[in-house]
């Protein structure tokens, strides 16, 4: 469970003040897949990171299943697990070493960090991975690993940033499957969240989209219901309407 | 989740990266623990080649067969007294002759007897330098030859041979052997310094910037671990790679010398377990420090071109403050001890000098590396998180 009110953070650059969140709302129910869709730069990278207790907010509160991330952000974190957009992996530790090292960290004692690894790699289909290096992998299998990583401590809340960037077709694919069963009650019913640009990633996937434009929200709600608030029958259309109409203007 | 557990399981983690690095281990190792004792021993076997030219009493004489008491007089001196080729000028000028050589009027012997001073030339090239050397050495020859004719004449008119010296001028040198020697091994504390900050300098940089440059930074801060324990786990292991190389440089050292070719120049460097603890006590907080510090330097750059140009600062300080020393060639003075890699280079000097140290002596050193390294790493662990934010 994530529940995000009145986020508000700002940039200094050169001077100038660049507002990125500017009140932004939401909530991400647990065995939900909750899709953050909006244009580039429209926040969504830095909520996200403001969320994982990388940068501070400016403002606002931030729940990871009631626990207050600006205010206890080692326990949160500890129940949130982070695919970045940047995949981040050491090229000279093979997959397990990677994913073994987060789980150390979470706190997980060798022997079952090992195991969690073996486990995860079986639910994405990398076992033949795990003892390779991971400097020649391709951009699936960095994913993979990445994600593998992410889950190592078995998070019931899941928080992805652009997760299908750089992928083909039958990574994206695997992905979806992997995050529909980690929604499901036998994939543990996690909370996850997912920020995209992608109108049918969103379509797809997402039990419930919060459509943001300018560092706010501007609706929320499931496919259908946007579809039908709008008046419009293709997604993209309705998003446009959205994101870009008189709601999501610029003030 | 304890604070040393975590920061053991990042040094771990980071030593275990660094020492599959290969290329860059090797290159280091290579340059770090093989040049300094590949340096002695050339340095000992050009010394040891100066020091036979030294020993060297050889002479060619243009008309040997004109001046027989010179050549007996340079003889009873254990000189080698040849007749010198016709082309000597020419040998001299290509350096394929390596002695000077002596030209002798023709009437010499018949001149000398009458008093009349003949002239001898003393043929050499300056541009030859085995020759040059030589020439020194028949000049003083020759000088000697002179006192011994002045002598016999004076003594036959029964004057007094003192009356020729009226001065006696002895040297006494204070140096003991050992400090003589750091004139030539002088050159090694540096080298040490500067092989410790080369073994940092990687492991230093790839933990830091070359973390923000591959993105791995950002999930590492989103571990529960918190950031102190990270940057404790991320210096511990820099600091072993700095140290490691620091017993590896010290530790060559002493194979080095058994390889060394001139005996003056071993009786000089005597560098046994004693002054390899000695060299280790100064430089592994010293390592420690340096590792810190350039971790400090490469947390702000966002790509590991970036740090090594940054770091490129610490690396000419590190060279050049123990420089202030050999600037100022008198007493050490007390401010130099407050001085990173000056300090070093002072103390390690000492050790080499056959003088040591004493505790009160690494104190200051010490206090400076470990204040050092704790605002190093204080810098870093502030850093760390703005470093994640791209």
């Amino acid at each position: 469970m994530i529940r995000i009110e009145g986020l508000a953070k700002q940039f200094h650059a050169g001077g100038r003040t660049v507002p990125a969140v500017c009140g932004l709302d939401f909530d991400a129910a647990d065995g939900r897949i909750t899709g953050l869709l909006g244009p580039n730069g429209a926040g969504k990278t830095t909520t996200l990171r403001m969320l994982a207790g990388l940068i501070d907010a400016d403002a606002g509160r931030l729940e990871v299943d009631g626990l207050d991330v600006r205010a206890q952000p080692r326990r949160a974190l500890a129940r949130l697990g982070l695919l970045a957009d940047v995949r981040g992996l050491y090229p000279r530790l093979t997959a397990r070493e990677n994913i073994v090292y987060h789980g150390r960290l979470h706190g997980l004692p060798a022997d079952a960090a090992h195991a969690r690894a073996d486990r995860l790699a079986a639910l994405l289909e990398m076992t033949p991975l795990l003892d390779r290096r991971t400097d020649g992998f391709s951009q699936g299998e960095r994913m993979k690993t990445a994600l593998a990583r992410a889950l190592v401590h078995d998070p019931p809340n899941i928080v992805l940033d652009e997760p299908t960037n750089g992928l083909d077709v039958v990574a994206t694919r695997a992905l979806r499957e992997t995050l529909r069963h980690l929604r499901s009650a036998e994939g543990g019913g996690k909370c996850i969240v997912f920020s995209t640009h992608i109108m049918s990633e969103a379509e797809r996937l997402c039990d419930r989209v919060v459509v943001v434009a300018h560092g706010r929200h501007v609706a929320a709600g499931s496919v259908d219901e946007l579809l039908a608030r709008t008046g419009a029958t293709d997604f993209e259309e309705a998003f446009v309407a959205l994101a870009f109409g008189p709601a999501g203007a610029a003030p | 989740m304890s604070l040393v557990g975590d920061a053991w399981i990042v040094c771990a983690k980071e030593l275990r990266d660094a020492l599959r690095d290969r290329r860059t281990l090797l290159v280091v190792l290579l340059s770090s623990v093989v040049l300094g004792p590949v340096v002695l021993v050339a340095l000992s076997s050009l010394v040891a080649t100066m020091e036979a030219r030294a020993e060297q009493r050889e002479v060619y004489v243009v008309g040997l067969e004109r001046a027989p008491t010179l050549v007996n007089y340079l003889q009873r001196q254990t000189w080698r007294v040849m007749e010198a080729p016709p082309d000597h000028e020419a040998k001299l000028r290509d350096a394929t002759l390596g002695v000077p050589v002596l030209v002798l009027p023709a009437d010499f012997e018949a001149a000398l007897r009458r008093g009349d001073a003949p002239r001898i030339e003393v043929v050499t090239d300056s541009a030859n330098r085995q020759a040059d050397a030589g020439a020194r050495r028949v000049a003083q020859a020759l000088a000697g030859f002179n006192r011994e004719r002045a002598m016999l004449a004076l003594a036959l008119r029964g004057v007094a041979a003192d009356l020729l010296e009226p001065v006696q001028v002895d040297e006494r040198d204070l140096a003991n052997a050992q400090a003589r020697g750091t004139q030539i091994t002088g050159m090694l504390p540096f080298f040490v310094i500067i092989a410790v900050l080369y073994g940092a300098l990687n492991a230093a940089l790839d933990t830091t910037a070359g973390e923000r440059e591959r993105g791995s930074l950002e999930p590492l801060l989103a571990t529960p671990a918190s950031r102190l324990s990270l940057v404790l786990g991320k210096w511990g292991a820099v600091a072993a790679v700095a140290m490691l190389i620091a017993v590896l440089s010290c530790a060559s050292f002493l194979p080095a010398q058994w390889l060394m070719r001139s005996d003056t120049l071993r009786s000089m460097f005597q560098f046994g377990l004693r002054e390899a603890g000695l060299f280790l006590a100064v430089l592994l907080p010293f390592g420690a420090a340096l590792s810190a510090l350039l971790m400090a330097v490469a947390i702000r750059c966002r790509t590991f071109k970036e740090a090594q140009a940054n770091s490129s600062v610490v690396i000419v300080a590190a060279s050049l403050l123990p420089m202030l020393a050999t600037l100022n060639p008198g007493a050490e003075a007390r401010w130099q001890l407050w001085v990173p890699a000056l300090a070093q280079y002072t103390l390690m000097t000492r050790v080499l000098k056959g003088e040591g140290f004493g505790a009160e002596q690494i104190v200051v050193p010490l206090l400076g590396c470990a204040l050092l390294t704790a605002l190093s790493l204080a810098y870093v662990v502030r850093s760390l998180r703005a470093a994640a934010a791209r």
